[in-house]
C-alpha cells in the first residue's frame, strides 16, 4: 500500500514545435537511462562485492566441494572471470549489447533463451492484473471519493486495505485452496494443459489456469490504485470547475465526469508503476501455482544458486520497469492538455 | 430543510483506523514479548513425530520434522515484528540523513543525492530485494539491512519536499540570519517538523518489510535457522498442506498473524498520514450535486409568461444559512428582492456572508449546511435541493467566484460552452450555438477551440460568462466578476455585462466587495455586514444618502480596484 511520490508533470515552456511525445522522451530518458545503468553495473558488481569468490556462483552448490582447482580456474576463464576487473566489465557489457546474458548453470542453457520462454507468461498475468486492478480500485477509489467522509466511504477504504493487506502469496494459497482443492473448480498447477487440446479449447484452459494467479496479483496492485484514485478525485472535487459544473446545469453525472478526467493523470501514473510492483510480486504468487514464468524462474534459480538466470530474469524486469514508466511519460500529453500544449494562444 | 442523505461519520477514519492497527499488533509484540513462556516446545528443533494432528501438547500440531507448529507461529511474531522495526528504522535513518542534507545543503549536494533517490525509486522493490538477498545471504539482519537499503528513497522523498517547505517558514529563515548554526537550526526547527510525515513513513517502511521478508522466506531466502510465517507457509506449502488439510492448522494461523501484522501497520500509516495532513481528515468538502442522476427535464420555458406579469424575480425572506448543524449562522435572517431587469449588487466585506447566500440559494454549498427561511424564484420556492437543481443553469445562470479558474483545464472552452448549451438544444445545433455565445462575449474566434490554461484571465472570465448564458437564463447571478482582473479588463468585463442585459433583457445580481466599481452599473443595493442586511434600496439613493453608519463608511472606503480585500 506504498503512497505515491508522482514525478512533477511537465510544465516546461520551451517546447517550439516539437511533438509532445518527443518532448516527454527527452525529459523522461536521462532518468531511464541511468536506472538501466545502474541495473547494468550493479549485475555485474554484486557477485564481486558478495561474500566469497564470484566462480562460487557459478558452480552449482551441489558440486562446489567436488571442483578441482584447474576446474575452478576453467570455468572462470569460460564465463569471463579473468583478467582485470574493468575487461570483465568490458567483456560483460559487449556480451550483454550483443544480447548475451551469460548461461544457465543449472540448465546449461543461454539465460536468454530461458527468459525468452518465460516471459510470455508473466507479461499475461502482469497485463492483464495491472488493468485489472486499475479498473476496479480506480472505480472503486471515485465512488469512495464522491461519498467521501460516509459510512460507504470508510468501509470501502477499510475493505481495500484489508485486501491490500494479505501476502499476495497468502492470497494465492487461499484462492486455490477455494477454488481448486474445496470446489475443484479451477486447475491447480501449471499454464498449460496436458496435450491434446486445440483450439478454442486450448484457449479456455490457459485462461482458467490463469484466472487465479491474475486474481491473486490483481488484489496486490488494488490498493495502490485504489487509494491513488480516491485521493485524486477528492483533490479535484475541491477546484472551483466542479462548482462551476454543477452551477452551468449539468447533473451528479456530469459533475463526476469532470472531476474524473482530471483524476485520471494520477491513476494512470499509479498504473504503470504496478508494473514494477506487480512484475515483482508474481514471483511468489507464480511460485505458488507452479506458474512458469519470470517470477517462478526466479524461485527456481534463488534454489538451485543459478545466479546468471537470477540476473538476467532482474535485469529484464529493470528494462520492463523502464519501459513502462516511458510509456507513461508518452501518454501524458494525451490526458493533459497542458502538457500536449503548453503556452498561450497568441501569445 | 436540507437534511443530509447519507449519514456521515463525524469522527474521522484515521483515529479508529489508528486504533483498529494498535490492537492488531498489539497481539504480536506481545506474543513475541512472551514467546518463551508462551511455547513450551522448540521453535527449531523437533519435539514429537513429524506432521502430527494438533493435540492438547502440540495445539497446531508439528510440521514435516516434528518442530511445534504453535512455537513456530509465536516466535514468527518475533522475526516478522524485528524485521519490520529494524528495516523501517534503518530506512527512515538513512531517507532522514538524506532528505535534510540534501534540502539543507541543496547545489550539488542536493543534485547528486535526489538522483541517486530517484534511480532506487525506479527500481522494481521486490526484484532488487530478491538478488541483494541471493548474493548477501539469509540471516535476518542482512534481510533488514537488504530491505532498508532498497526501501529508503521514498522516505527521502518525500521528507526532503517537507524539508524544503519548512526551510522556508519565517522562523527558521530568522534562526538562519541571526547565525545559528546549520546543525542547531536543523535540530531545533527542522526535525520536530519533520515527525509527524516521518512516523508514517516508519509505519509504511514497516508494513512493506514485514511482506518482503515473508515473500523472501517463502520463495526460500529466509534465514535457514529460524522459521518466519513465510518459512512455515513455505514448508507447509511444499508438504503439500492444500491437500492433506494440514492447511488449517499450518498454513491459516501463520498467513491470518502475518497478514494481520501487515494491516496493523497499513492501518497505523493512514492514521499517521491523516495526522500530518488534516485535510484528508475533514468531511466538510462533501458535495450534494454530485449524487444520482438527473433526467434532462422535457420543457424549460413555458410557464414563464405567466409568471413575468409581476413581483420580484427572486425574493429572499428571512434567510438563515449555518455550514453545518451547531455552528453560528454564516447568514443571519436575510430578506431582499431582485427586481425584474435591474441590475441588484450585494455588497459586503469579505466574511460578510454575500457569497453565502447565492450558493445556499442554488443549492451548491458544501458539507452538511442548515437552511432555514423561504426564496422563492418567479414565485416559485428555491431552497429545495431540487427546485435549485431544476433551475440551475438553465434559467439562473451563475459565475462563479474565482470564475477564471472555474473552467475544466482538460476540455477546450468550446467544449464546455457546449456542454452547457446542450442541456436545453438539440445536439446537431450545440456547436454553432457555442460559437455564437462565445463570439458574443466578445472571445476572438481563433481562441475557441483553446484549452483554459492557453487563455488570459478575462478571457477566461469571459467564457464562463458565456457558460452562464448558455441557456439564456432570466436571472444571471455574478460572484465577484471583476476580482483578481486588471483595471481594463475590469471595465471590459463590467461593460460585457451591461452589454448581456440589455441585449437578452437579463436580470442581473452582482456580487462584490467593491462599492466603487459596481455603482456603475448597480440599480439596487443590498448592503450586507455579518450575515444580516444593514441597508437596501435604490442605489443612487442609498449613494447619495447612506442611512445606517456601517453603509457611510463602506461607500466612503476607497477599496482597492483589484480587490486586495477578498
Amino acid at each position: 500500500m506504498a503512497e505515491l511520490v508522482l514525478p512533477a508533470p511537465a510544465t516546461r515552456r520551451h517546447a517550439g514545435r516539437v511533438l509532445p511525445v518527443i518532448r516527454q522522451l527527452r525529459r523522461a530518458l536521462p532518468l531511464s537511462a541511468l536506472v538501466l545503468a545502474v541495473a547494468i553495473v550493479l549485475n555485474f558488481a554484486l557477485p564481486r562485492l558478495a561474500p566469497g569468490d564470484p566462480i562460487d556462483f557459478l558452480i552449482p552448490a551441489d558440486q562446489a566441494s567436488a571442483v578441482s582447482p584447474e576446474r575452478r580456474a576453467e570455468l572462470a576463464a569460460s564465463y569471463g572471470l579473468d583478467g582485470s576487473e574493468w575487461d570483465q566489465f568490458r567483456r560483460y557489457v559487449v556480451g550483454l549489447a550483443h544480447g548475451d546474458l551469460g548461461v544457465s548453470t543449472r540448465h546449461g542453457r543461454p539465460v536468454t533463451e530461458l527468459l525468452a520462454e518465460r516471459l510470455p507468461w508473466t507479461l499475461l498475468l502482469v497485463g492483464s492484473s495491472v488493468v485489472l486492478s486499475t479498473l476496479i480500485g480506480a472505480a472503486l477509489g471515485f465512488r469512495s471519493a464522491w461519498r467521501r467522509g460516509t459510512k460507504s466511504d470508510v468501509r470501502t477504504l477499510t475493505g481495500v486495505m484489508v485486501a491490500d493487506s494479505f501476502p499476495p502469496f497468502f492470497l494465492a494459497l487461499l484462492l486455490m485452496l477455494f477454488f481448486s482443492v474445496q470446489l475443484k473448480l479451477l486447475p491447480v498447477f501449471g499454464a498449460l494443459p496436458g496435450g491434446g487440446a486445440h483450439g478454442l479449447e486450448l484457449l479456455v484452459e490457459t485462461m482458467r489456469r490463469a484466472v487465479l494467479p491474475i486474481a491473486s496479483l490483481t488484489v496486490a496492485g488494488l490498493g495502490s490504485a485504489y487509494l491513488v484514485a480516491r485521493s485524486a478525485a477528492v483533490s479535484e472535487l475541491g477546484e472551483d470547475y466542479v462548482t462551476m459544473a454543477a452551477a452551468k446545469g449539468l447533473d451528479g453525472a456530469g459533475v463526476r465526469r469532470h472531476a474524473r478526467r482530471n483524476a485520471l493523470v494520477p491513476v494512470w501514473t499509479v498504473a504503470m508503476l504496478n508494473v514494477g510492483a506487480l512484475f515483482g510480486g508474481a514471483a511468489p504468487v507464480e511460485t505458488v501455482f507452479a506458474y512458469p514464468g519470470l517470477g517462478r524462474l526466479i524461485y527456481e534459480s534463488v534454489l538451485s544458486r543459478d545466479y546468471p538466470v537470477l540476473q538476467g530474469a532482474f535485469l529484464l524486469i529493470a528494462a520492463g520497469v523502464v519501459a513502462a514508466n516511458l510509456v507513461a511519460e508518452i501518454v501524458y500529453p494525451f490526458l493533459d492538455p497542458r502538457v500536449r500544449r503548453p503556452g498561450k494562444v497568441g501569445a | 430543510m436540507m437534511s443530509s442523505r447519507r449519514s456521515s461519520t463525524s469522527r474521522s477514519a484515521g483515529r479508529t483506523l489508528g486504533r483498529a492497527g494498535m490492537v492488531l499488533l498489539a497481539v504480536p509484540a506481545l506474543a513475541a514479548l512472551a514467546a518463551g513462556t508462551v511455547a513450551r516446545h522448540s521453535a527449531t528443533r523437533p519435539s514429537a513425530l513429524p506432521l502430527r494432528r494438533p493435540s492438547l501438547g502440540h495445539p497446531l500440531g508439528t510440521d514435516a520434522l516434528g518442530v511445534d507448529i504453535f512455537a513456530q507461529l509465536v516466535h514468527g511474531a518475533r522475526i516478522s515484528l524485528a524485521v519490520g522495526i529494524g528495516a523501517a528504522a534503518l530506512s527512515l535513518a538513512v531517507g532522514l540523513l538524506v532528505a535534510v542534507l540534501a534540502g539543507w545543503r541543496r547545489g550539488w549536494t542536493e543534485a547528486v543525492l535526489m538522483r541517486i533517490t530517484d534511480v532506487t525509486l525506479a527500481f522494481p522493490f521486490l526484484p532488487l530485494v530478491l538478488v541483494l538477498a541471493a548474493f548477501f545471504g539469509r540471516g535476518l539482519v542482512t534481510t533488514a539491512i537488504v530491505i532498508a537499503a532498497v526501501s529508503w528513497a521514498r522516505p527521502a522523498r518525500v521528507l526532503w519536499a517537507q524539508v524544503l517547505k519548512v526551510r522556508e517558514y519565517q522562523h527558521v529563515q530568522a534562526a538562519r540570519a541571526m547565525g545559528a548554526s546549520g546543525v542547531r537550526t536543523v535540530g531545533r526547527h527542522i526535525l520536530p517538523r519533520l515527525v509527524p510525515l516521518a512516523s508514517a513513513q516508519f509505519v509504511r517502511v514497516a508494513n512493506a518489510a514485514v511482506i518482503s521478508e515473508a515473500a523472501l522466506a517463502f520463495l526460500g531466502l529466509g534465514d535457514p535457522t529460524k522459521a518466519s510465517w513465510g518459512t512455515m507457509l513455505s514448508n507447509a506449502s511444499s508438504a503439500n498442506a492444500l491437500l492433506t488439510g494440514a492447511w488449517k492448522w499450518w498454513m491459516l494461523p501463520a498467513g491470518f498473524a502475518l497478514t494481520a501484522v501487515v494491516l496493523g501497520f497499513a492501518f497505523m500509516g493512514y492514521a499517521f498520514e491523516e495526522r500530518a495532513d488534516p485535510r484528508l481528515a475533514t468531511s466538510s468538502g462533501r458535495l450534494r450535486f454530485l449524487a444520482g442522476r438527473r433526467r434532462r427535464p422535457a420543457t424549460t420555458a413555458a410557464p414563464v409568461a405567466v409568471e413575468a406579469a409581476g413581483g420580484p424575480i427572486l425574493a429572499v425572506s428571512d434567510l438563515r444559512v449555518a455550514y453545518a448543524a451547531g455552528m453560528a449562522p454564516a447568514v443571519d435572517g436575510v430578506t431582499f428582492e431582485v427586481e425584474r431587469g435591474r441590475v441588484t449588487a450585494l455588497v459586503g466585506e469579505s466574511g460578510s456572508g454575500k457569497s453565502t447566500i447565492v450558493m445556499s440559494l442554488l443549492g451548491l454549498l458544501p458539507g452538511d449546511p442548515v437552511v432555514a427561511g423561504a426564496a422563492t424564484f418567479e414565485g416559485r420556492p428555491l431552497l429545495r435541493a431540487s427546485a435549485a437543481a431544476r433551475v440551475r443553469g438553465r434559467r439562473i445562470g451563475f459565475v462563479t467566484q474565482a470564475a477564471m479558474n472555474a473552467l475544466n483545464p482538460a476540455y477546450t472552452v468550446h467544449a464546455q460552452v457546449a456542454e452547457a448549451a446542450a442541456l436545453t438544444m438539440p445536439a446537431a445545433a450545440v456547436r454553432a450555438r457555442a460559437d455564437e455565445l462565445l463570439a458574443d462575449v466578445g472571445l476572438p474566434a481563433p481562441a475557441h477551440h483553446a484549452y483554459p490554461h492557453e487563455l488570459s484571465g478575462g478571457m477566461r472570465q469571459r467564457v464562463v460568462i458565456a457558460m452562464a448564458l448558455a441557456n439564456s437564463p432570466e436571472l444571471l447571478i455574478a460572484d465577484e466578476p471583476t476580482t483578481g482582473l486588471d483595471l481594463v479588463t475590469q471595465s471590459s468585463i463590467l461593460r460585457l455585462l451591461q452589454d448581456m442585459k440589455a441585449r437578452l433583457g437579463l436580470t442581473v445580481l452582482i456580487i462584490t466587495h467593491d462599492v466603487q466599481m459596481v455603482l456603475r452599473v448597480a440599480d439596487d443595493l443590498v448592503i450586507l455586514q455579518d450575515g444580516h442586511v444593514v441597508e437596501r434600496g435604490p442605489a443612487a439613493t442609498v449613494a447619495a444618502a447612506p442611512v445606517e453608519a456601517y453603509s457611510r463608511r463602506l461607500l466612503n472606503t476607497r477599496l482597492s480596484p483589484l480587490g486586495a480585500k477578498s
